[in-house]
C-alpha cells in the first residue's frame, strides 16, 4: 500500500510532515514501512498561465505564435502543438525555468520571432507519456501560482506493508483513520454526495454461488464519454503505483486506494444478455484477463458470467471481451463482496495477484460496495459526463452479521498486565471508530470495516496497540528449573571432543539424490534406499529427504577441496528420513539422529611441514575411540566388516551395548572417486541415540601405589585373527593382576597365513609389590589362554 | 690456621713431603683449580692432588711410622690439606658444570616463533554456537530445552497453531508436502519450530517454559538471503499471570545478552495466526548505537528486524487441551540465520551450507 502524504492531507490534518515521526507512527501502529519516497519535481521556473492568443506563426507553419498571461503582461510564446485553444491553462515555463534533464529555457528567436519561455508538455515534465500535444490543466487551474505545487509536489510516498488481517489499511482513509489515534486528530471521509436520475440498473445479476459471493452490487452510469482523468487523480495514481488508463478505469483504481473497496467498469453494453451470473467455471472455460494472458478455468474459479461465458474472475480481474473503452457511453460500476478464501485460492492458482485480490483476500467491508460505487461514479461524471441512474442492482446472498463482543476489563488485565480501566479501554477503542457501551463487561460493537475482530482477544490487540507497545513495563518471569538434558549435555560434550580433536562442524541441507546412494554401493533392498519424496520439490536436489549423512559430507569435502583445502575433517549431526512410521508418532517419518564424521588429508598434531599423522582407516577408528572415551561408553567392540561405501578391508561395524549402532573405516575408493575426490578417507556414521544415553557416574579405582611388572610378549596368530579378540583372551586369561595391554607391534612375516602381534602387559596389585613369582604365574595363565584360542607365543622380550 | 700448625711441629718431622709442600699444596689448589677450564681437566687435577698417587696420599701412607705422639697431630693436618684442596675442586666443578648446562642450553636454542607442532582445532558451526549460546540464555532463565521432528503432520504445524485450512502459508508454494502415510494427516517438513509448542503442551501440564531450537523448511531458491532448510529457535512461556509485559521483559533480556549490554528492543504490532497480541521484535543496531547515516549494518534506520512474536492464541490452548481462562502465555521465534548474519557481518546466507572450512574456522 503506497500512501502519498499530499493526497492524505484530502483526509487529515497531520500534526507533523516529518517523515521520521511518521515513520515512527506507522511503526507504532503495526504497519511496516518497507520504503519511503520523496517524489519532487523534475523543474523548477513552470507556473499556470492562461492561453491570451494562439495564432499561425507568420513564418512557419507548423507552429503557433502565442501569448500567455500569468497574471502580468502578456508573454509572447512560440508552441508547436495545436491540441488548445485560446482560454486554455497550461503549464508554462518561464525565461531562466530548468525543466527535467537539466534543459534551461530561456528565451531565442525562432523563425523571426522572439520566444520567451515554453509551454510544456506530459512528456516533457515527466508527468506522464503524452507528447500529442501541451498539457491542457483544469479551468479552475490557479494562474499564476506554481506549477509544482498545484500537482502535489513535492511529496512523500510511503510504502506500507499491511498484515494480511487488516483490510481496513489498505486504503488512505483507513491509514487516515490509523493515524488519527496515534496523532490524537480527527480524520474525514471524502465527499460521498451522488447526483443521480430516476431509474434503475439495466443489467440484472444473479449469485448461483451463495459461498464465493456475499453480496453483489452495480451502478449505472450512462452518456459518459470516456477519455484522459484530470492531472491531479493520474499523478495521485501514479504515486500510489498505478497507470493511469481512462477516467472509467482510474476512478475505480481511485477509489479502491481511498475507500478501500475495489470496483469494476463494465462496458455495459458488451454485457451480452444484460445479465451476469455469478458462478464457478465450468471446466474446459477460458478467459482473457486484462493483463493479455489467456486463461484455463477451473472448477474453483468463481467468475462473472454473462450469456457468453465468463467475463471475468471475480475480485481478482477483469476479461477483455467487457472492458470498457473508447466508444464506451454505458458504463456498469460494479463493486461486489467476495468470499476471501475462494479469491485467495484463485489468485494463487493463477499467479495473478492484483490490487483487487490483495485487498479481496484479506476481507473488504461487506458494508461499502455501494458507497464506494457512488464515489466512483460521481468522480466518472465530473469528468466524463453522464448521468447515474439511482437505482442500483443489489443483490444480497449472505446478510453480513452485526459482531458485538463482550470484553471484561480483567480479561484485558490477565494478557496485558495492569493498568487497564473501561474508561481507558473504551477511549482507545474509540479511537479507530470502535463503539463501546457499559462499563464491565464492556460491550463493543465492531464495525464492518474490522472483519478481523471476533473475539475479546482481538480486542485485547487493538487495546495493546492503540496504548502502544513501547509503553509496557518490562518484566522477566523465569522458570522453576531449567536446564540441558543428560543428552543434550552429552551430545555437546560429542561435538566439543570432535572440534577438539580437529574436525569442524557441518550443516548440509537434508536433501539428497538417489546418485548418492549409488555412489555408496548399497544394493535395492538396503534399508537406506526407503527414501521419503517431497511432493512438491522446487528443484531435482530437494526432492528426496537423506537417509544418511556420509554423502553430505563427501560432497563438503569435494568443495573444500575444489577450493584447494588439502586437509578437511568435518563431522555433522542431524537426522536422517526414513520411509517408514515413527516410534513415537506413526503419522510421521522415522528421523533418527545420527552423527557422521569424514576426513581427508591429515589428522592429528602437524610439524613444520605441515604434515600429521595422515589418514586411513586407523583415523577413522581412531576417532571413534575418542568418542568412545569423551563419551564413557563402557560396552563397544569394533566388528570387521564390508558397509556399502566403505573399503571391504578397513571397515568395521561399531557395537555399543550389544547392538550395532554404524560403521566407521576408509571409504572405497569407487565411491571416493564418485565423489571427485582423492586418496585415502577416513569416515563413520552412527546413531546418536544410544551414544548419548545415560551412563553411570564413574567410581574411582584408587591407583596402586605399588610399583608395575612390566613384559612383552608376541604371539603368532592366523592372519585374519584380530588384535581386539587376543587382548581380551589374554587379559581374561592373566587375571585381576592386568592393569592394563597395549599391541604395539604387527607384521606379517613370510608366511602370509600368520601374522604376529607383539602387547606389551602391566601387572599391579594394590596392595603390594608382586614377586616375581607371581608374576610368572600370570604370564603362564596367559600364554595358555592364548595357545587355547590358536595364538602361538611366538617370544618375549 | 694451618700454616700456624705446621709453624709448631714442622722440624721434628721425616717424611716423603715436609709441612711446608703439604701446606704449599693446599693453598695452591684454588688457584690450580682456577685455571683448569673444562671438567675433564678438572677431574686429572682431582687424581693428582687427592687421588692415590697424590703426594697427600703418599704422606697419609707415612703415618705409621710416625712417633705416636705426632701420628694424630699429622693425621689431622692431612685431613684439613685434604678438606681444603676438595672444597676448591667441588667449588670449580659446580663453576664448570654451570658453564658446560649453559652452552647445552644456548645450542639448544631454537627460534620460537615458529609453528612447528601445531594443534589443528576444529569448529562447531556458527549455527551450531548461536542456537547454543541462545538456548544458554534462556536456560538462565529456567526453561528447558527441547528438539522436535522436522518431519511433522499438518496437525502440528498449522491446525493446532490455529492456523486455517485457507491459510496461505498451506500452499504448495510455501511449504514442502511429504510422500508418507495417510494423505489426510498432510505429512510435511516443518515449517517452523512451533509445533514443537503444541506437541510440548499436549505432554505436559503448565507451567511451561521451554526453547526449541532446530531445522525448519520452505519451499525457496537459494540465494544470497534464502535457503530451503535453516533454524529456527521457538520459545514459550506458559503459566497463570503471563503478561505481555513478560514477553516484552524476557525477549530485551535476550536482546542484551546476545547483542550486549547497551541494546534495546522495540516491539511493532504484527500478525501471526498464533499469537494475539503479535508483534514483530527490533533491536537497537549495535553496531551503530541506533542510527547512524549509512551504517553498514542496519543502514542507518537503527533497528534490525529481529524475530516474531506475541502471546499465546487462546486457539492454540484449546488445541492442545490447555484452558485459555486458566493460563496465559507468551511465544517467540528467531531465525538463527539471522541472528548470526547480523552479529557478524555475514551477508551471504549461503556461507551456512557451504561447510568451507575456511568460513568454519573463522568462528573457533
Amino acid at each position: 500500500m503506497r500512501v502519498s502524504l499530499r493526497w492524505l492531507a484530502d483526509y487529515i490534518d497531520l500534526p507533523t510532515q516529518d517523515s521520521a515521526e511518521i515513520r515512527q507512527a506507522f511503526a507504532s501502529l503495526g504497519h511496516e514501512v518497507e520504503g519511503v519516497e520523496a517524489l519532487s519535481a523534475g523543474w523548477a521556473g513552470v507556473v499556470i498561465a492562461e492561453v491570451l492568443t494562439a495564432e499561425r506563426h507568420p513564418n512557419a507553419d507548423k507552429v503557433r505564435l502565442c501569448t500567455v498571461s500569468t497574471g502580468g503582461a502578456p508573454i509572447q510564446v512560440v508552441c508547436g502543438a495545436w491540441n488548445f485553444e485560446v482560454g486554455a491553462i497550461v503549464p508554462f515555463a518561464v525565461p531562466g525555468a530548468v525543466l527535467p534533464g537539466g534543459f534551461e529555457i530561456g528565451t531565442r528567436e525562432i523563425r523571426g520571432v522572439t520566444s520567451n519561455g515554453m509551454i510544456c508538455s506530459e512528456r516533457e515534465l515527466e508527468l506522464g507519456d503524452d507528447h500529442a500535444g501541451i498539457l491542457v490543466l483544469e479551468s479552475d487551474a490557479p494562474i499564476g501560482e506554481d506549477f509544482t505545487d498545484y500537482v502535489e509536489l513535492p511529496d512523500t510516498v510511503f510504502d506500507l506493508s499491511i498484515t494480511p488481517n487488516r483490510p481496513d489499511v489498505m486504503s488512505m482513509v483507513g491509514v487516515a483513520r490509523e493515524l488519527g489515534a496515534y496523532f490524537g486528530v480527527p480524520y474525514r471521509l471524502p465527499s460521498l454526495e451522488v447526483q443521480t436520475v430516476p431509474g434503475a440498473t439495466s443489467i440484472a445479476a444473479t449469485i448461483s454461488d451463495r459461498e464465493g459471493c456475499l453480496r453483489f452490487t452495480a451502478r449505472e452510469v450512462r452518456g459518459v464519454e470516456l477519455g484522459p482523468s484530470p492531472l491531479w487523480m493520474r499523478r495521485r495514481l501514479r504515486a500510489a503505483g498505478m497507470r493511469p488508463i481512462s477516467n472509467a478505469v482510474d476512478v475505480t483504481n481511485y477509489v479502491m486506494c481511498e475507500l478501500g473497496h475495489p470496483l469494476h467498469a463494465f462496458d455495459a453494453d458488451k454485457i451480452v444478455g444484460g445479465r451476469l451470473d455469478i458462478r464457478r467455471a465450468i471446466a474446459g472455460e477460458r478467459l482473457t484477463t486484462l493483463d493479455d494472458v489467456d486463461r484455463a478455468l477451473g472448477e474453483t474459479d468463481l467468475v462473472i458470467a454473462d450469456e457468453s461465458g465468463p467475463t471475468s474472475l471475480a475480485g481478482t480481474m477483469g476479461g477483455a471481451t467487457s472492458e470498457v473503452s473508447d466508444t464506451t457511453t454505458r458504463v456498469l460500476m460494479e463493486a461486489a463482496t467476495w468470499d476471501p478464501p475462494t479469491i485467495m485460492w484463485m489468485s494463487r492458482r493463477h499467479l495473478l495477484v492484483s490490487e483487487a485480490s490483495k485487498r479481496f483476500e484479506r476481507g473488504v467491508d461487506p458494508g461499502s460496495p455501494l458507497t464506494a460505487s457512488a464515489r466512483a461514479c460521481q468522480l466518472l461524471v465530473a469528468t466524463g459526463g453522464g448521468e447515474i441512474l439511482a437505482d442500483p442492482l443489489d443483490v444480497v446472498a449472505v446478510e453480513p452479521s452485526l459482531v458485538e463482543i463482550p470484553l471484561p476489563v480483567a480479561e484485558v488485565e490477565r494478557t496485558l498486565g495492569p493498568g487497564f480501566d473501561s474508561d481507558r479501554i473504551a477511549s482507545l477503542l474509540a479511537s479507530i471508530d470502535i463503539e463501546v457501551s457499559g462499563i464491565d463487561p464492556l460491550m463493543v460493537r465492531v464495525p464492518s470495516f474490522r472483519p478481523d475482530l471476533v473475539r475479546p482477544i482481538d480486542l485485547i490487540e487493538e487495546v495493546a496497540r492503540l496504548a502502544g507497545y513501547d509503553t509496557f513495563a518490562d518484566t522477566v518471569p523465569t522458570g522453576a528449573a531449567g536446564g540441558l538434558t543428560v543428552e543434550q549435555e552429552r551430545t555437546r560434550a560429542l561435538r566439543a571432543c570432535l572440534t577438539g580433536a580437529g574436525l569442524s562442524q557441518a550443516v548440509n541441507l537434508s536433501f539428497m539424490a538417489v546418485e548418492d546412494l549409488d555412489a555408496f554401493g548399497f544394493p535395492a533392498d538396503d534399508p537406506v534406499r526407503a527414501v521419503v519424496a517431497v511432493k512438491n520439490p522446487l528443484r531435482e536436489e530437494e526432492s528426496k529427504l537423506r537417509t544418511a549423512l556420509l554423502p553430505g559430507l563427501l560432497s563438503s569435502l569435494r568443495y573444500n577441496r575444489g577450493h584447494g583445502a588439502k586437509a578437511v575433517g568435518l563431522f555433522e549431526t542431524g537426522k536422517v528420513f526414513f520411509a517408514r512410521p515413527g516410534a513415537v508418532d506413526a503419522r510421521i517419518p522415522d528421523q533418527p539422529d545420527r552423527v557422521a564424521f569424514a576426513v581427508m588429508g591429515d589428522v592429528g598434531v602437524r610439524g613444520l611441514d605441515g604434515r600429521g599423522a595422515g589418514v586411513d582407516v586407523y583415523a577413522a577408528t581412531g576417532l571413534w575411540r575418542l568418542i568412545a572415551q569423551r563419551l564413557r561408553l563402557p560396552d563397544w567392540r569394533l566388528i570387521p566388516s564390508a558397509r556399502p561405501g566403505f573399503h571391504p578391508g578397513r571397515c568395521a561395524d561399531v557395537e555399543v551395548a550389544g547392538t550395532v549402532i554404524g560403521a566407521v573405516g576408509e571409504i572405497h575408493p569407487n565411491t571416493v572417486e564418485a565423489y571427485e575426490l582423492a586418496g585415502r578417507i577416513a569416515g563413520g556414521e552412527l546413531d546418536l541415540a544410544p551414544l548419548i544415553e545415560p551412563t553411570p557416574h564413574p567410581l574411582l579405582a584408587s591407583p596402586s601405589t605399588f610399583p608395575p611388572v612390566e613384559f612383552d610378549l608376541a604371539f603368532l596368530v592366523d592372519a585374519g585373527a584380530s588384535a581386539a579378540s587376543l587382548l581380551e583372551t589374554t587379559t581374561a586369561g592373566g587375571g585381576p593382576l592386568v592393569a592394563s595391554a597395549r599391541v604395539f607391534d604387527e607384521y606379517t612375516g613370510r608366511d602370509d597365513n600368520r601374522k604376529s602381534i607383539a602387547i606389551r602387559y602391566e601387572l599391579r596389585a594394590g596392595d603390594r609389590t608382586l614377586t616375581s613369582e607371581e608374576a610368572a604365574g600370570v604370564r603362564r595363565t596367559m600364554v595358555e589362554a592364548a595357545a587355547e584360542a590358536g595364538a602361538e607365543l611366538r617370544g618375549e622380550a | 690456621m694451618l700454616a700456624l700448625w705446621f709453624g709448631r711441629i714442622s722440624v721434628r718431622l721425616t717424611s716423603p713431603i715436609g709441612m711446608e709442600e703439604l701446606e704449599a699444596i693446599a693453598a695452591g689448589a684454588p688457584q690450580r683449580a682456577a685455571s683448569v677450564t673444562d671438567l675433564e681437566e678438572l677431574e686429572a687435577l682431582d687424581s693428582e692432588l687427592l687421588g692415590k698417587r697424590s703426594k697427600l696420599s703418599e704422606l697419609q701412607r707415612t703415618i705409621g711410622t710416625l712417633p705416636p705422639d705426632q701420628k694424630p697431630v699429622v693425621g689431622q693436618a692431612i685431613q684439613a690439606a685434604r678438606a681444603a684442596i676438595t672444597a676448591a675442586l667441588d667449588s670449580r666443578r659446580a663453576e664448570l658444570r654451570l658453564v658446560a648446562a649453559n652452552a647445552l642450553l644456548e645450542s639448544d636454542r631454537v627460534d620460537v616463533t615458529l609453528d612447528a607442532r601445531s594443534f589443528p582445532l576444529g569448529a562447531a558451526h556458527l549455527i551450531q554456537q548461536t542456537i547454543d549460546e541462545v538456548c544458554d540464555i534462556f536456560v538462565g532463565l529456567g526453561y528447558l530445552v527441547a528438539e522436535g521432528p522436522e518431519a511433522e503432520i499438518g496437525w502440528y504445524n498449522f491446525d493446532a497453531l490455529n492456523t486455517p485450512p485457507t491459510h496461505p502459508s498451506r500452499a504448495e508454494s510455501d511449504t514442502m508436502y511429504l510422500e508418507f502415510g495417510d494423505p489426510a494427516d498432510e505429512a510435511l517438513l516443518r515449517t517452523h519450530t512451533s509445533p514443537m509448542q503444541a506437541r510440548w503442551m499436549e505432554r505436559y501440564d503448565p507451567p511451561v517454559h521451554v526453547v526449541v531450537p532446530g531445522k525448519v523448511y520452505r519451499a525457496d531458491t537459494i540465494d544470497a538471503s534464502h535457503l530451503p532448510v535453516f533454524h529456527q529457535i521457538e520459545g514459550l512461556a506458559v503459566d497463570s499471570g503471563i503478561t505481555f509485559s513478560d514477553l516484552k521483559g524476557t525477549l530485551a533480556h535476550f536482546a542484551r545478552e546476545f547483542f550486549g549490554s547497551s541494546t534495546t528492543v522495540r516491539l511493532r504490532p504484527h500478525f501471526f495466526p498464533f499469537t494475539e497480541p503479535s508483534a514483530e521484535m527490533d533491536v537497537s543496531c549495535f553496531a551503530c548505537d541506533g542510527g547512524q547515516s549509512g551504517c553498514r549494518v542496519c543502514g542507518g534506520a537503527g533497528w534490525l528486524e529481529m524475530l516474531g512474536c506475541g502471546m499465546v492464541d487462546p486457539n492454540v490452548f484449546e488445541a492442545v487441551g490447555y484452558d485459555p481462562a486458566a493460563v496465559t502465555g507468551f511465544a517467540f521465534g528467531m531465525g538463527v540465520e539471522r541472528l548470526a548474519m547480523v552479529r557478524h557481518d555475514i551477508h551471504n546466507i549461503r556461507h551456512f551450507i557451504e561447510n568451507d572450512v575456511r568460513f568454519l574456522r573463522q568462528f573457533p
